[in-house]
């Protein structure tokens, strides 16, 4: 129990919290509620009666836009932001315990190198990046993709992994090495195991990063069969644009996967993203 | 204990090793393309055309006194400050009255407020940009119920208002992120500061301004600069809401850049505008990292 409110622990005083937060609710929840419930109405509805309830609520929509490419974006995004938030686990986890454990001449130069590379947005190196992807043959392809996420996703992963390593008791791993563990399996059994708050952490912020990801994308991703959902979602706009609940349709369930997964790991979440504050 | 120089050599091998990936990805998709930017700003390079000449700082000149640049700096400023002013300061309410407001639903309110975070900033630039408009969107027929008339094309359509538009739904998607931070700052004010400040005979309120805002002064720094941060690189909220218009109106810069190297082909000139933009986000790239290993 708190033993400080800020505000007077009067029967009026929490009416009037509850009704500043329910406003500020609403204001949330209004446009997410819309866009599903207009995906439910018919063209004529929606120009007559913006706010208004479907007469009669046509679900297929959602089966229509899941097949009309919202499926080829999903497949996409999974594939992508899958393989690109692995590599960034692994590779920052890799990297961390390499500058925080081992008797590396240069480990302060690298630190220094990823602190700079954290500091250097993708908006800075759009147009070469677009050439070397074209000249490698990778335009319009995952890997094309995944690789300037894993790369951009990298520095900061590194960063909160370095703190976690570098405060992580030197003893436990002292075991292990007197049990003759070289450095690989001291990772493997005894670190990495102990680290799963920091592993999910870096996973989830990254996941919420590459999954949402546009200016990238946008460059890419030039062939629609290839579209992540966020860009998916807006050719889909631009393709459809007159057949509005079919549009809202789109949006909605491509809105839904990661809602879904916050949801179930709400806590991860909360917790992961909270941590920027750090 | 000295360490036998086979050990030493071993180490690196393996630190080697454990760093080669991200080293690649670093060098390959950070450090080499940082370079041609830099290179290519020096040059007239147009693709239609086909021109690639050396140019020294021209294309730095030419940005003084382009007007289009001017607009993009400026709305981005804009974003940076509204963005700071709305986002960090309605997110201090919020977390104030869900750290020692309100005692009841204390996660479902924070659950729904964090929500838009999840959604992408696409998808919720798509929502908004239809909320807007004209002929399906509710808010015309609102203005209207308060005796307002919408301009002709929406409000995004609407030169003098559009880019505040923009901001409103960046706020919209990216308050309840601060909330949850700054939440997480108040949460680890320990109970013995507010005991004592109450011996003190500050509380309420007051407690909140003289004890909470400065105990977690850095967590609001903090939260000022990932917001200054994100407004500097805001791309795609403009793309879908406004594409930059109406006129040049909503131009940020990256949108800018974007123009100029994937739909006018003026490399160069796009990639001294990425050399602006990088000293920009560099230096708040740098002070963040300062907070995070403080």
């Amino acid at each position: 129990m708190k033993s400080l409110a800020f505000f007077p622990r009067t029967r009026r005083m929490a009416i009037i919290m509850h009704l500043f937060l329910l406003g500020y609710v609403a204001v949330i929840l209004f446009p997410l509620s819309w866009v599903v419930i207009g995906a439910l109405k018919t063209n004529r509805e929606m120009f007559l009666d913006p706010t208004g309830l479907p007469a009669d609520p046509n679900w297929g929509k959602f089966i229509e836009a899941w097949n009309a490419g919202v499926r080829d974006f999903f497949i996409n995004s999974v594939v992508v932001s899958g393989v690109s938030v692995a590599l960034i686990v692994i590779a920052s986890a890799l990297a961390a315990y390499a500058l925080t454990r081992m008797n590396f001449r240069y480990s302060g130069w690298v630190y220094l190198l990823t602190v700079l590379c954290f500091a250097i947005p993708v908006h800075a190196v759009l147009v070469p990046i677009y050439g070397l992807l074209s000249d490698l043959h990778l335009l319009n392809t995952h890997l094309g993709l995944i690789l300037p996420y894993a790369a951009f996703g990298l520095p900061f992963s590194i960063i909160l992994m370095y703190s976690f390593f570098y405060e992580f008791p030197a003893e436990l791993e002292e075991a292990g090495k007197l049990d003759g563990c070289g450095p690989w399996r001291r990772l493997w059994f005894v670190v990495l195991p102990l680290s799963r708050p920091v592993l999910i952490s870096v996973a989830i912020f990254n996941l919420v990063g590459v999954w949402n990801e546009f200016l990238l994308a946008t460059i890419i991703m030039t062939s629609k069969h290839m579209q992540t959902l966020p860009l998916g979602l807006v050719s889909f706009r631009d393709q459809y644009g007159t057949d509005w609940p079919g549009t809202l349709a789109a949006i909605s369930i491509g809105s839904l996967p990661l809602l879904v997964l916050f949801v179930i790991f709400q806590k991860y979440f909360v917790r992961s993203m909270a941590g920027m504050g750090k | 204990m000295a360490q036998p120089p086979t050990h030493h050599r071993r180490d690196t091998i393996s630190a080697l090793t454990l760093l080669a990936p991200a080293m690649i990805l670093f060098g390959a998709f950070i450090l080499l393309p940082l370079m041609q930017t830099f290179a290519w700003s020096l040059y007239r390079y147009e693709v239609f055309g086909g021109v690639k000449e050396f140019v020294g700082l021209d294309n730095f000149a030419k940005l003084a006194g382009d007007e289009v640049f001017g607009i993009a700096l400026i709305n981005n400023l804009k974003f940076a400050v509204l963005s700071v002013v709305l986002q960090v300061g309605m997110g201090l309410v919020l977390a104030a009255l869900l750290d020692r407001g309100v005692r009841r639903f204390k996660v479902v309110y924070r659950t729904i407020i964090f929500a838009p975070i999840l959604v992408s900033t696409a998808a919720v630039g798509l929502l908004w940009s239809l909320i807007l408009n004209p002929s399906i969107g509710p808010v015309d027929d609102w203005l209207g119920l308060i005796g307002l008339s919408a301009p002709r094309n929406g409000l995004l359509g609407e030169p003098a208002f559009a880019i505040y538009g923009v901001i409103f739904v960046g706020a919209w998607q990216y308050t309840g992120f601060m909330m949850v931070i700054l939440l997480a700052g108040m949460q680890n004010v320990p109970e013995e500061t507010y005991e004592a400040a109450r011996m003190d005979g500050c509380k309420g309120l007051r407690a909140f301004f003289h004890i909470t805002l400065p105990t977690i002064r850095n967590v609001i720094i903090t939260c000022c600069l990932l917001t200054v941060i994100g407004a500097f690189k805001v791309f795609d909220l403009v793309y879908v809401l406004t594409n930059g218009g109406p006129g040049n109106a909503t131009e940020v810069l990256a949108s800018y850049i974007f123009r100029n190297a994937f739909e006018f082909g003026q490399i160069g000139y796009a990639n001294a505008l990425s050399v602006v933009f990088l000293a920009i986000a560099f230096v708040f790239g740098l002070i963040q990292f300062r907070m995070i290993r403080r």
